[in-house]
């Protein structure tokens, strides 16, 4: 389980709180989704618990404080960000996988275990075909593939996704959607995302955060019960939608509308 | 590509076995036609500075185009080279030359400079052509003040004019303790860094996230490309563009930006250019034109390379 304590982020020059008292649980081997406006603070909160910003308060994974875990903690979680290199230096997809698995990885060589690793989760995910190829060439679609699976090759129990959604077409987001939720049976995945239906058919599990403040952390079941929370996180009005097998909070278009000629 | 340990083994070697082989060769010529004593022995150092200093400078260009994710700069881009000279050409004019103090007031002179092209760089946007810009302005500022100074440093030191350009005439015994303090220093310092500066090249936080800490790997890999190159510019004078063509065909003769071969093999290649360079000099432009210092010859084949370069990224739209 990861668990938050009065948690909080400040940005410095600008001092700006981008989180402020955030205390949340989230079970093990579940996908929970982080929602919440623009700027709620969603990408903050992974980072935190990545321990790539400074906070106060106090996370604990497992139990144990994150500022004790050290390198450990690299072993055992992976956080996926936006990869961005210049085209002159030759970064090919391969490279970004094998360098990924710089913390589990011994020497300074690769071993067949490596190589393994980078194939297995490249098959399961579509990008076989893509090894060989400059990070430059590829598509927004194949590159978010990409990040998943450099997080995916260290083989982590803990994944924090930062918007995995975003680049993917219609047909790759409920593939995305099944594969995070099976990922979930043997590891504990956290995403953020501005998608109500993917996040719905996704999650099991909802924090909602609005200016860097904790509106709501529970189950699906109750979330969808009650629309309130992501009414006052995004101040326009939600209804239920049955989509499928899942019932779905979406945004009012009629609401909105009348919001847009206010 | 995958980097098992036999195929580490082997790159990591190849420019160990390149500056071997190459002066073995020099001195088994030279003993072949019956060149001794003073001569063969210049001759031996001289095959032996081009090729350390070539894969040196070629190793700096790796650290700095990784650790900045820039692959248009260099040591002497940045202005390592001409801070270093400027150094050089006060401690002779205030001191007199001696290879020691030369060389450590040329790594001071070389590392501020380029603090100076990082900071002002990054005050601009911070951007690889930010830092292009930055570097040719204190490239422009110290390379005029060592123009300024070579003046007076031409009445203390008769060789100061030679290391505007970069020059191996001065290929003496006393110099290898140097020299081979440059190569050993980048060529060790590769094997702690090279999988930190792969991981550096996906972006800080990315590399945060690795458990590479982004902030000391870019100090350890700056400061030593930074005092390895100046020390070099102390000795032979401005050689510049070796660092930023050899890593350049090294990537694309291996078709990959993985530093822990991408290194050695630009390694191999900085060195053979310079070689090819000073031998050049020596057997070609001496019987015409007297020699022509090396670093002049690096630069009219390395400055269309550059040019190419930037054409390049003109052309996609991204300067």
């Amino acid at each position: 389980m990861i668990s938050t304590k009065a948690l909080r982020v400040t940005y410095r020059p600008s001092r700006i709180e981008a989180i402020s008292d955030v205390s949340v649980e989230i079970p093990q081997r579940t996908t929970t989704c982080i929602v919440g406006p623009n700027a709620a603070g969603k990408t903050t909160l992974l980072k935190a618990i990545a321990r790539l910003v400074e906070y106060d308060g106090a996370i604990f994974i497992e139990g144990r404080d994150i500022s004790e875990l050290g390198k450990a903690l690299r072993r055992i979680l992976a956080y996926t960000s936006h990869v961005s290199v210049n085209e002159l230096l030759g970064v090919r997809v391969i490279d970004v996988l094998l360098t990924s698995r710089y913390p589990i990885s011994r020497g300074l060589a690769d071993s067949e275990e490596d190589l393994e690793g980078i194939y297995e989760v490249s098959r399961s995910l579509g990008i076989e075909h893509l090894l060989t190829r400059r990070i430059g060439e590829l598509s927004s679609g194949e590159l978010q593939r990409v990040v998943l699976a450099s997080a995916l090759v260290r083989r982590p129990r803990i994944l924090l996704l930062d918007e995995p959604d975003s680049h993917l077409d219609v047909a790759l987001k409920p593939w995305l959607s099944l594969y995070l939720k099976k990922l979930s049976e043997g590891s504990t995945v956290v995403l953020s995302t501005h998608d109500p239906i993917f996040a719905f058919h996704t999650c099991d599990y909802f924090i909602v955060l609005s200016h860097g403040k904790l509106l709501y952390s529970g189950p699906y079941e109750d979330l969808i019960n009650n629309a309130t929370f992501l009414e006052k996180a995004y101040g326009i009005g939600f209804t239920r939608v049955e989509l499928g097998d899942r019932v779905v909070l979406l945004p009012l278009y009629s609401a909105l509308k009348a919001h847009v000629g206010e | 590509m995958l980097v098992n340990r036999k195929a580490l083994f082997f790159f990591s070697a190849l420019p160990l076995i390149m500056i071997t082989c190459t002066c073995a060769l020099t001195h088994v010529v030279n003993t072949g036609q019956g060149v001794g004593g003073y001569l063969a022995e210049y001759r031996f150092y001289r095959t032996l500075y081009t090729l350390m200093a070539g894969s040196a400078l070629a190793i700096a260009g790796c650290f700095l185009q990784s650790t900045l994710r820039n692959p248009l700069i260099d040591h002497y881009i940045l202005g390592v080279g001409s801070g270093a000279l400027f150094a050089l050409y006060l401690t002779v004019i205030l001191y007199e030359y001696r290879p020691l103090i030369v060389a450590l007031s040329a790594a001071m002179g070389g590392l501020f400079a380029l603090a100076l092209t990082v900071i002002v760089a990054e005050r601009i946007s911070g951007s690889d052509v930010a830092y292009v810009l930055s570097g040719i302005g204190i490239t422009s500022l110290f390379s005029g003040l060592s123009a300024l100074l070579s003046y007076y440093a031409l009445t203390r030191y008769p060789y100061a004019s030679l290391m505007l350009v970069g020059s191996f005439i001065l290929a003496t015994r006393d110099k290898l303790v140097y020299v081979a303090a440059a190569f050993i220093l980048t060529y060790a310092t590769h094997f702690v860094l090279s999988r930190r500066l792969n991981a550096l090249l996906l972006g800080d936080e990315y590399a945060a996230q690795l458990g590479v800490n982004p902030k000391l790997t870019r100090l350890v890999a700056s400061i030593t490309s930074g005092t390895s190159a100046s020390v070099l510019v102390s000795l032979f004078g401005l050689i510049g563009f070796t660092g930023i063509v050899a890593p350049h065909i090294s990537r694309l003769l291996l078709r990959t930006s993985d530093n822990r071969v991408v290194v050695p093999v630009a390694a191999t290649i900085g060195a053979s250019i310079l070689y090819v360079a000073d031998a050049f000099s020596r057997a070609v432009t001496t019987p015409v034109m007297g020699e022509v210092p090396a670093g002049a010859i690096v630069s009219v084949f390395g400055a269309p390379f550059f040019l190419l370069l930037i054409v390049k990224r003109f052309k996609r739209g991204k300067l």
